[in-house]
C-alpha cells in the first residue's frame, strides 16, 4: 500500500511540474515539451506491469484532462495506451535493469510515440493540418524530446545500483 | 464456473485496458468540441459504409412489417382508383347528360334511379323526383341515348316509371328511314322489343332506327328508341320485329323526364271514340 502511495505521489507532483514549470523546456516555435508524466507512466509500468501501467496512465491522464478544462477524456486515453505498452516491458527478474539501462529509455520513446500519434491525432482533427505535419512537427519532436529527459531517472538508477 | 474465471483471469489485464479505453472514449465523446464533431462525423461515415455494404442480407421482421404496410397501402391506393374510376365515369355521364339536356327543345328534369325492377315482365324503376319537381303522370322519361318509358305513378319527391321492358307499355313507334309506323311493346322473354302491327310488304330491314311517332298522344316524336335486330314473318299478314333499345337498362343510372304531358282535350275525344265504337 505503502509502494502505491508512492507511486500516487510522484505522479502527482510530475503532472503539477507538467502544467506548471515545463514550459521552460519548451522548444521550437510549436512549443515542444518533454513529457514527464509519461516518463513515471512508463516507470510505473516496467514496475507493475499492464495494469499498474495502464491504471497510472489512466489516473494521470485524467487529471491532466482536467487541469486543462478541454477535451475530457483525451489525454486518458493516450496515456492508459501508453501505460498499457509500458507494461510489455516489465520483466520480474530483470527490473533494475531495464530502469537502469537503455530498455527504459526505448520503452519511453516507443509509449511516448504511441501516447503522441493518439494525442495529436485526434486533436488536430477537423484542423486541416496535413498528417505529415502533425508527425514532423508535434509527434515526432516530442517523443525524442521525451526519450532524452528518460535519460535522467536513468542516471539516478544507476547511481544508486552502483552505491549498492 | 472455475474454469470461466481462470479464463478471464488470464484476460484481465487486457480487460482492465479495454474497460479504461472504453472509459476515455466515453468521455471524449462528450465533449463538444470541433475535434469531436469531426470525428462523430467520421464515425457516422464509416458505420453508414459498413451498413450500406451488408444492406443486401433482407431482414425477415423488417420485410414483414414493410410487405404487410404495402399490402395496406396497395389496399387504399385501390380503393381510391376504384373512387377515381367511379368519379371519372360519373363525370362523363354527366357531361353527356347535360350536353344532350342543353340541346333538348322540351324543358327536361334529370333524375337519379333510386330503385329498379329488372326480372320481372312488368319490370319498372324509381327515381327521386316527384310532384314537387314537376314531375306527374304520363311524363316519358328519357336519356341521352333513346327512351326510358313513361312516369306511371308519383310521390311528391319520387316516381314510378314503366320502362320499354313492360309489357304494359306500348309505344307508337316509327322506323325512321322508311317511315313505317308500328307499335312497340315487349313480349317478356328477352331484353329485345318488338314492332308489331307492321305489314307484311312494308319496307323494314336489318339496322333501321326505330323512333316515336307523330301518332303518339304520350311522348313528342322523334325520340330514338332502338334499332331493328331482325326482321322476319309471324303469318301471312304482319312482320315479325326484334328491336334492341338503345337504352342498356342493366346499367342506367340518371335519366331525364320531359315535361310533356299529353293532349287532354285530343285524350278525350279518342277515349269518347272508343266508347262508341263499343
Amino acid at each position: 500500500m505503502k509502494e502505491y502511495l508512492k507511486y500516487a505521489v510522484i505522479l502527482f507532483l510530475l503532472v503539477l511540474i507538467q502544467k506548471t514549470l515545463i514550459w521552460i523546456f519548451s522548444v521550437t516555435e510549436y512549443s515542444i515539451t518533454p513529457d514527464i508524466v509519461l516518463i513515471g507512466i512508463v516507470y510505473t509500468g516496467i514496475n507493475k506491469g499492464k495494469i499498474g501501467g495502464s491504471l497510472s496512465g489512466f489516473i494521470t491522464g485524467l487529471l491532466i484532462d482536467l487541469m486543462s478544462f478541454s477535451f475530457i477524456g483525451l489525454m486518458a486515453l493516450s496515456k492508459t495506451t501508453a501505460g498499457f505498452i509500458s507494461g510489455f516491458f516489465m520483466n520480474e527478474n530483470k527490473i533494475d535493469k531495464y530502469l537502469s539501462g537503455y530498455v527504459f529509455v526505448v520503452a519511453c520513446f516507443i509509449c511516448s510515440f504511441c501516447s503522441n500519434f493518439i494525442y495529436y491525432f485526434i486533436y488536430f482533427q477537423g484542423s486541416g493540418l496535413e498528417i505529415t505535419d502533425i508527425f514532423l512537427r508535434y509527434i515526432i519532436p516530442t517523443s525524442f524530446y521525451t526519450m532524452i529527459f528518460s535519460v535522467i531517472p536513468v542516471i539516478f538508477a544507476r547511481k544508486k545500483m552502483f552505491r549498492r | 464456473m472455475k474454469i470461466l474465471f481462470t479464463y478471464i483471469g488470464n484476460f484481465k489485464e487486457y480487460l482492465i485496458f479495454s474497460a479504461l479505453i472504453v472509459i476515455s472514449i466515453i468521455l471524449i465523446f462528450q465533449n463538444q468540441n470541433i475535434q469531436i464533431r469531426f470525428l462523430r462525423a467520421a464515425a457516422v461515415a464509416v458505420i453508414g459504409t459498413v451498413q450500406d455494404s451488408f444492406s443486401f442480407i433482407p431482414n425477415y421482421f423488417k420485410l414483414e412489417d414493410e410487405n404487410k404496410t404495402l399490402r395496406e397501402t396497395n389496399l387504399n391506393l385501390s380503393v381510391e382508383l376504384s373512387k377515381l374510376k367511379e368519379a371519372k365515369l360519373e363525370n362523363i355521364r354527366l357531361r353527356e347528360m347535360l350536353q344532350f339536356k342543353m340541346s333538348m327543345p322540351i324543358k327536361t328534369v334529370s333524375a337519379k334511379i333510386i330503385g329498379k325492377t329488372l326480372i320481372q315482365t312488368r319490370n319498372n324503376i324509381t327515381i327521386d323526383r316527384g310532384t314537387s319537381d314537376s314531375v306527374f303522370s304520363g311524363m316519358p322519361v328519357i336519356t341521352d341515348k333513346g327512351l326510358v318509358g313513361k312516369v306511371v305513378a308519383t310521390s311528391s319527391s319520387y316516381s314510378i316509371v314503366q320502362i320499354l321492358l313492360n309489357k304494359d307499355l306500348k309505344v307508337s313507334s316509327k322506323n325512321q328511314r322508311s317511315r313505317v309506323d308500328g307499335i312497340i311493346s315487349w313480349d317478356g322473354e328477352n331484353n329485345r322489343i318488338q314492332m308489331k302491327n307492321v305489314s307484311k310488304s312494308a319496307d323494314v330491314l336489318v339496322g333501321d332506327v326505330i323512333i316515336t311517332s307523330d301518332y303518339s298522344n304520350t311522348f313528342p316524336p322523334g325520340i330514338p328508341i332502338g334499332y331493328t335486330v331482325e326482321v322476319g314473318t309471324v303469318d301471312n299478314l304482319f312482320k315479325k320485329i326484334e328491336i334492341e333499345p338503345f337504352v342498356n337498362f342493366e346499367t342506367l343510372e340518371e335519366v331525364f323526364v320531359l315535361t310533356y304531358l299529353p293532349d287532354e282535350e285530343r285524350k278525350e275525344l279518342e277515349k269518347k271514340y272508343t266508347k262508341k265504337l263499343k
